[in-house]
């Protein structure tokens, strides 16, 4: 028999959230299986899928179609049309407003016109609704209204149960000759008669009917799945839902054969007609550049080079080096056969909006740290001053366009968005989508609601998958729970939490990834409203952009640098003439000394425990040994076992191999061990004769093997091309085992080379600025690894002398007095607000100080909630003495307040303070310190507790340095940090703070089985370990734990857990 | 005055009443639609998972996220009270959690202070975890402070709670001293004054502003608070604690506002002469259901199950459990209904007391009396039910109600009670324009449904019953009811195609198709 050809027209992927139930992937996918002739992707109101499934279309060869449904909102007649409808004899409706019937409808788009058309048509409902949410009236179908009537896009519409003639007349009026019935058939309680009742309406109104499948899921193996979003967007669960899941599973891509039993021909002939008309595709979007950004008079290229040669002249003053005049020559060249000139003057442009607002900035990405952005200033990266090799540059075969991340002062970064907005208008400029999918967790939080498991069940289940736990162990943690993980009811949770994991859940804004173009951006992809306020996202993610080939900008935002810029300020200050990044000296022996130390907190980068761990390994003594280090210490080359190679290399341990004199210039900048994407990529081509392009491709394979694979391919070609050019198949394998590792943790040179910027810079300015440093990362915190306490202690180690907040002398913000001490802000102080300690600052306190409590008070308009939290904080100690004093002074004012009007004047009571409140004892102070500041300038707890910690010989951390290699060792500390790095297995890192120092103390998975309550409960802790001593660097091995948190009272300590 | 404050730290644990308590007898297994006792049925829902089995000893409540109470072997485990829970199943992986129940708390609070009037007539609530019992009264009686207490504290183990307590002369200051556990004895005020002196400065109750002022203060003890100056202290704290302090030192009366008794009934008679037949216990009875529906009368409510407890004279019990198929509070009803059932009673002993409760009963819906006694005609449906149900069994009568579910089986599940508002059975059975109507929208399906579809034999491809079928409708497809696949009793994942189909005798029945073969599964006539 010979099988109708069928085209579906009305498809939900599961970017139809809480409907769709299958990929748009799988289902291009299970259309090509079913042999249809094409499909449409109608998402409703969105445009989130498309992309995905172009391109899986077009590697399948499947027509597609782009489309969307769209359902009107209820509207009601109201006011004078009610009365008009009623002019008849009797007023029978002038109270009963006429509702209008809902009109689900399907938009396919037929060409580039009618695609802007229906971006545009879903922009507007979506920019009217809330996020996440669609408003769409009858009259927006209207030719009058913006959307025109919607032209060249062809309309279904799905009838209600009982449908209108009205309706239908309505439509055909409003799109003539290109609007159909849907028919959609599920082998329904009565299908004939609904056939019959759609075949009377297409003669009463003249449309045709047209066969479509409602699809939700691509194969009907998803029935549960789409149950069980249902359920979820009922807010219910599969048992109550009822009637509100579908019968049956018929919505998926049916077969051809079964489709032809239930349709009848003529309707399954009418989607090919349908789908014939409609020949648009997603490959005909052409991104355009803004204009603007270039003055009248220039094109992009002239007015490139004349920015870029002023930019020369300042960098290079005396004169620009041939090495960097043949470096812009030739990219410049590269960027005009792109013609990439706008993108580069459009990142330009913000950068120089930032520089104009002292907006420290830097870029990073493949683009950024080329000879013209260091000469437009996009980057501080100097290509005369290192040894980089850019070849990830621009891709010529690529054609996707160059890519510059740019980071800014994290406190600043609204305003260039702001700038941005501004500049091209809300209707060109928006943020890019992220999609957030389903994760372990809330795929199980959702699948367990969905199938009615109590919230204390699933609060249990989910909250006991603690950070280390691993997917695999999902059944055990059932088990734990007392869930059988065999029962039927729980073996579906875990399937279906398995099947929803991956799907799309809504989309948010992107961190910063700004599109911007020519025209209106809502003719090019739809725009819709994000959570926050003054903010628009469009539909597309990062990915779909980069297919598109749409300019996008990051717009990030980076602590370090607002860290960075208020040293240098400071710094400026007291030396009387500004300091600039760019300015500070290169190349630094005593910076590189400190790092070798790793002495590093609070430097960029380089300050985790992994980190610190390899300084003194690694030795840096030049800005590209900061390069590695930075490239060096992260999960991709952890894992593709890079590390140690090339530390045995460079230490001179082990000798550099030879391999051919092509593969040694590509890695002999890294001991002959790639640690960076480019060298992977330049590998490719010069070992293994890929293109450029090809390497290319394989860098996006590497990125995405551990979620989707797809590397195996790249694996042979790699394979055979070594073996061709002579190379040692064992060398090869290294190579490909160190690509998998590298995975999508594979850090590029030039991100690298940017950080390693920023690392410099900041180290330089802790070793020879420490207090104006510690300034700057007090003032920009929250950011960084470490608490403001143990950067604190850690410049007192250094040296600095820091002094208490003290409303008599603090700001805000942290300052450096006259004596260069560092006089900590009110901003220490938890729960102030900034309004109250800027109304402190605001008085004149040097000519006039303030004689009480209650003068300040007075001067600054205090609250007694404000005062309540300068006493707590010891602040009040220069106007009422120790702090239970000042609390007992500070409390009055609220009989100020309180007993206004009453016979006392509420200052006489100041004379009432009792003698008798005790004096707080050094250990109260500490514990009040504590739980106001989150430090304490006092003496170190662990001072206070070293006899008894003496007893039980307890040593401290300063001690440490003196013992030797594999000694046992007791040691004490307040534990600061617990870390599980995501590449050693089950080790758990654990920072102890005592008044020396800080102790490393390793813990091993058996361990933290056995003595989990140890290491999560005790703020102060006590190990029993076995020293390991590698050169500088020191740890202690964990034998034993013991909680000596009892110890410590109440003493609050902050704890930072990192994942 | 002398008061026994009682304080239930595990409250919120105990009242969830995780070890069956030997006293619940289950006298209506297999009908009862009522949740179970024990363990995660307080929060279960209607998919009824029952793989949570409390584990021995280690299981917290909480709420909002945080621990609010865990059994000994759990704090021994690290677990204690304002923790997180993934802090806690950090701890404690096999720990049983379960979600506070406020109303339990509250219920088993008024339980016990029910239970404690038989101590004391001034009994007073002190929420959430507490009571206070005015002993002063009744010294003689129990002879002596001591034996009261003893007699109390052996009271609160039996029921399983766990409790803190303290006797003193003001009950502010009892309430403290209990809550800190202090155990102890002061018939006078010197005394208790002494000890709530050394109590720190944490009370509960007080605004943790307070708390964060006296800790500010340097002030850690209620004695160091009542050394200051009162008038100071009243303007930088308030006057709430301050009062607090005079109350419990005893220098402000404290009156307490007592417990009424009860809000659920309970009566008991004992027996003048043993009774050996079953008929002539309606006469007693008949006094039982008197003072029952005046109770009900005067708080405005309604009994849907009573119980009467017969104990007989070798001490022990026959319980006869009465429901109402719609809450009732009609002595005559009572009374009609105790004779069914006394009628097939035989008394294995003779009794010797008689004691009736109110198990469950319900708000009054705001209906008034019939007036000039115009009692509606006939008793209605829900009084025919129970008299039907009294003599044919539970099981045997049983209300019909629909189901949201697409698979026919389901569809219908029975109900315990009729729906209250039915008066008469033309409620149960549609009338024809209703019928016109539900036919327009919603598929046909037949009213008499098979217990179990009945296989069908099929003869070249057409199935068969009592002659070759022919089918009449178009395939309907249902595929449904995936969640309850592979359970015990569950209709499981249904998918099948349904035709009405006729046979040669003109007989319209109600078939499916399924993966295997046809089945009948309706008969429509």
């Amino acid at each position: 028999m010979d099988l109708p050809d069928y085209a579906e027209l009305h498809c939900l992927s599961n970017f139809t959230f809480l409907r769709g139930a299958s990929h748009p992937e799988e289902l291009v996918k299970q259309a090509v299986v079913q042999g249809y002739t094409a499909l449409a992707l109608t998402d409703e109101c969105s445009l989130a899928g498309v992309v995905r499934a172009h391109l899986a279309a077009k590697a399948a060869g499947l027509k597609f179609i782009v489309g969307s449904e769209m359902t009107t909102a209820m509207e009601s007649t109201t006011g004078s049309r009610t009365i008009e409808s009623t002019a008849g004899p009797g007023p029978i409706n002038s109270t009963t407003a006429r509702t209008v019937n809902r009109l689900k409808l399907v938009f396919l788009a037929r060409n580039r016109h009618g695609y802007g058309n229906l971006s545009a048509l879903i922009t507007l409902a979506r920019r009217r609704a809330g996020k996440g949410e669609y408003t769409l009236y009858r009259g927006d179908l209207e030719s009058f209204a913006p959307s025109g009537g919607v032209p060249d896009c062809l309309v279904l519409w799905m009838p209600a149960e009982i449908p209108s003639v009205a309706d239908a007349v309505w439509l055909a009026e409003r799109f003539p000759g290109r609007i159909w019935i849907a028919v959609e058939l599920h082998a329904g309680p009565d299908d004939v008669a609904r056939l019959e009742v759609l075949q009377a309406l297409s003669e009463a109104s003249g449309l045709r009917l047209v066969a479509t499948g409602d699809v939700h899921m691509h194969a009907r193996a998803r029935r549960p799945l789409q149950d069980v979003l249902t359920a979820l967007r009922l807010n219910t669960t599969v048992f109550d839902a009822g009637y509100a899941l579908f019968p049956n599973g018929e919505r998926h891509l049916r077969t051809r054969l079964r489709l032809s039993r239930l349709y009848p021909p003529y309707s399954l002939a009418e989607t090919l007609k349908i789908a014939a008309r409609c020949q648009f595709s997603l490959d005909e979007l052409r991104y355009e550049y803004p204009e603007e950004i270039i003055p009248a008079g220039e094109t992009p290229a002239s007015w490139l080079r004349a920015e870029t040669e002023r930019g020369l002249q300042q960098r290079y003053p005396m004169s620009v080096p041939e090495s960097v005049r043949e470096r812009i020559e030739y990219e410049l060249a590269l960027i005009a056969e792109m013609t990439y000139e706008a993108y580069f003057l459009t990142v330009y442009d913000i950068v120089c909006f930032a520089r104009e607002q002292k907006i420290l900035c830097q870029g990073r990405g493949s683009a950024a740290n080329s000879a013209v952005c260091y000469a437009l200033g996009i980057t501080e990266v100097d290509p005369a001053r290192s040894a980089l090799l850019f070849e990830r540059f621009i891709s010529k075969e690529r054609g996707e366009p160059p890519d510059i991340d740019v980071d800014f002062e994290h406190e600043r970064r609204e305003e260039v968005i702001q700038y941005i907005y501004k500049k091209y208008g809300r209707e060109r400029a928006a943020l890019t989508a992220a999609i957030i999918t389903y994760r372990t967790k809330g795929a199980l939080r959702d699948a367990g609601r969905a199938l009615g498991f109590g919230i204390a069940q699933i609060n249990a289940l989910t909250a006991s998958l603690a950070w280390w736990d691993k997917r695999e162990q999902l059944p055990e943690r059932f088990a734990e729970l007392g869930l059988d993980p065999a029962a039927p009811r729980v073996e579906k949770w875990l399937a279906m939490a398995e099947a929803l994991r991956g799907f799309p859940r809504h989309l948010t804004q992107h961190t910063g990834g700004f599109v911007i173009s020519r025209g209106p951006l809502s003719r090019l992809v739809p725009v819709e409203n994000a959570a926050m306020a003054e903010r628009s996202v469009i539909q597309w993610d990062k990915d779909d952009i980069d297919a598109m080939g749409l300019m996008k900008v990051d717009i990030l935002a980076l602590g370090m640098l607002s860290a960075i810029r208020r040293t240098l300020d400071m710094v400026g200050n007291a030396c009387g003439q500004p300091l600039k990044m760019h300015e500070i000296p290169p190349e630094d022996p005593a910076t590189y000394a400190m790092l070798c130390k790793a002495d590093s907190m609070g430097v960029f980068q380089v300050e985790s425990r992994a980190q610190m761990a390899m300084l003194p390994r690694l030795q840096p003594r030049n800005f590209y040994d900061l390069v590695v280090e930075v490239a060096l210490v992260r999960p991709g080359p952890i894992q593709g076992d890079m590390v140690h190679p090339y530390l045995k290399r460079r230490q001179k341990k082990e000798r550099i191999e030879q391999i051919s004199p092509a593969v040694d210039a590509v890695l002999k900048r890294t001991c002959g061990v790639p640690i960076f994407q480019e060298q992977v990529m330049q590998l490719a081509v010069v070992a293994a004769n890929f293109t450029p392009g090809e390497a290319d491709q394989l860098r996006r394979a590497m990125a995405a093997w551990k979620r989707k694979g797809g590397l195996e391919p790249f694996e042979q070609k790699l394979l055979a091309g070594m073996a061709a050019n002579g190379l040692p198949e064992a060398f090869a394998r290294r190579i490909i085992a160190q690509i998998q590792g590298f995975g999508e943790y594979g850090f590029p040179e030039s991100h690298a080379a940017s950080f390693a910027l920023l690392v410099y810079a900041s180290a330089w300015l802790k070793c020879h600025h420490p207090a104006a440093f510690l300034c700057g990362l007090l003032n920009s915190q929250p950011m960084g690894f470490y608490s403001p306490s143990m950067l604190i202690q850690d410049a007192r180690r250094h040296g600095v002398t820091v002094l208490p907040p003290d409303v008599s002398y603090s700001d805000w913000d942290c300052l450096i007095e006259q004596s260069g001490d560092v006089r900590l802000g009110l901003r220490e102080i938890s729960g102030l607000n900034m309004a109250a300690a800027e109304r402190i600052a605001a008085v004149d306190r040097k000519n006039r100080p303030f004689s009480s409590v209650s003068d300040l008070a007075a001067c600054a308009n205090l609250q007694r909630r404000d005062l309540d939290l300068l006493a707590a904080a010891d602040a009040l100690s220069s106007l009422a003495g120790h702090r239970r004093q000042a609390a007992w002074a500070a409390s009055i004012e609220k009989s100020v307040a309180v007993v206004q009007g009453d016979l006392f004047d509420g200052r006489s009571f100041l004379q009432e303070t009792p003698s008798d409140l005790p004096v707080p004892s050094e250990g109260e102070n500490l514990v009040a310190d504590y739980r106001s500041l989150g430090l304490s300038l006092r003496a170190h707890p662990l001072s206070l507790l070293r006899t008894h910690l003496a007893e039980r010989r307890f040593v401290c951390a300063a001690d440490l340095k003196m013992a030797g290699h594999r000694a046992l060792i007791r040691a004490a500390g307040i534990v600061v940090g617990r870390q599980r790095p995501g590449t050693a297995t089950g080790i758990i890192f654990v920072t102890l703070e005592d008044e020396s120092g800080l102790v490393n103390v390793v813990v091993q998975p058996q361990l933290v089985e056995k003595q989990r309550r140890e290491l999560l409960g005790a703020s102060l802790l006590g190990v029993y370990g076995q020293l390991q001593k590698e050169g500088d660097v020191v740890h202690l091995l964990a034998k034993r734990l013991v909680d000596l948190s009892a110890w410590l009272g109440r003493l609050e300590t902050l704890s930072r857990d990192f994942h | 005055m002398l008061w026994l404050a009682l304080h239930f730290p595990l409250l919120p644990l105990e009242a969830l009443s995780l070890r069956p308590s030997p006293s619940t007898i289950d006298s209506t297994a297999g009908t009862g639609t009522t949740a179970p006792t024990v363990g995660i049925s307080a929060t279960e829902t209607k998919a009824g998972i029952t793989t949570i089995e409390p584990t021995a000893g280690t299981s917290a409540v909480v709420s909002r996220g945080r621990v609010l109470a865990c059994d000994r072997l759990a704090s021994e485990a690290g677990v204690s009270a304002g923790q997180k829970l993934s802090t806690a199943l950090g701890l404690q992986p096999g720990l049983a959690v379960f979600e506070r129940d406020v109303l339990r708390e509250s219920a088993a609070l008024t339980h016990l202070a029910c239970w404690a009037g038989r101590f004391t007539p001034t009994v007073s609530l002190s929420p959430p975890a507490g009571l206070l019992l005015e002993i002063g009264g009744c010294l003689r009686l129990f002879g002596g402070v001591a034996v009261i207490v003893e007699a109390v504290l052996n009271g609160c183990a039996e029921q399983g709670y766990s409790t803190r307590w303290a006797v003193a002369p003001s009950p502010l200051g009892a309430r403290w001293l209990a809550q800190a556990g202090a155990g102890e004895i002061h018939a006078e005020l010197p005394a208790m004054q002494s000890a709530l002196a050394v109590l720190p400065c944490r009370i509960p109750g007080w605004p943790g502003e307070v708390e964060d002022r006296l800790n500010a203060f340097g002030l850690k003890r209620l004695g160091d608070l009542r050394v200051l100056p009162g008038a100071s202290m009243r303007r930088r704290i308030g006057n709430g604690p301050l009062d607090d302090l005079a109350r419990a030192w005893g220098d402000f009366p404290d009156p307490q506002k007592p417990f009424i008794f009860p809000d659920s009934f309970a009566c008991d008679i004992e027996l003048p002469a043993r009774i050996e037949h079953a008929e002539a216990l309606a006469f007693v009875g008949q006094r039982l259901f008197a003072a029952l529906a005046g109770w009900l009368h005067g708080r405005q409510l309604l009994v849907r199950a009573c119980t009467l407890l017969m104990t007989h004279d070798d001490a022990t019990q026959t319980a006869l459990e009465l429901r109402f198929a719609e809450p009732a509070a009609d002595e005559g009803r009572f009374l009609r209904l105790l004779r069914e059932h006394l009628s097939r009673l035989t008394l294995a002993a003779p009794v010797e007391i008689l004691r009736l409760q109110a198990d469950e009963v319900v708000n009054k819906p705001g209906a008034s009396a019939p007036l000039f006694d115009q009692a509606p005609p006939g008793e209605g449906v829900p009084a025919c039910l129970e008299r039907l149900r009294a003599r044919l069994g539970e099981a045997a009568v049983q209300v019909l109600g629909q189901q949201a579910d697409y698979r026919p089986e389901c569809a219908t599940r029975s109900l315990d009670v009729a729906p209250t508002l039915t008066r008469n059975f033309a409620h149960f059975l549609p009338s024809t324009a209703v019928v016109a109507v539900n036919a327009a929208c919603k598929p046909q399906r037949p009213l008499w449904l098979l217990p179990k579809p009945q296989v069908l034999a099929e003869r070249s491809g057409t199935p068969q019953w009592h002659g070759p079928l022919k089918l009449l409708s178009g395939a309907e497809r249902l595929e449904s009811g995936w969640w309850d696949q592979g359970e015990k009793g569950m209709a499981g994942d249904v998918r099948r195609d349904y035709f009405v189909a006729c046979n040669p005798a003109g007989q319209w029945i109600w078939i499916f198709r399924d993966a295997d073969a046809w089945y009948l599964h309706g008969l429509f006539s």
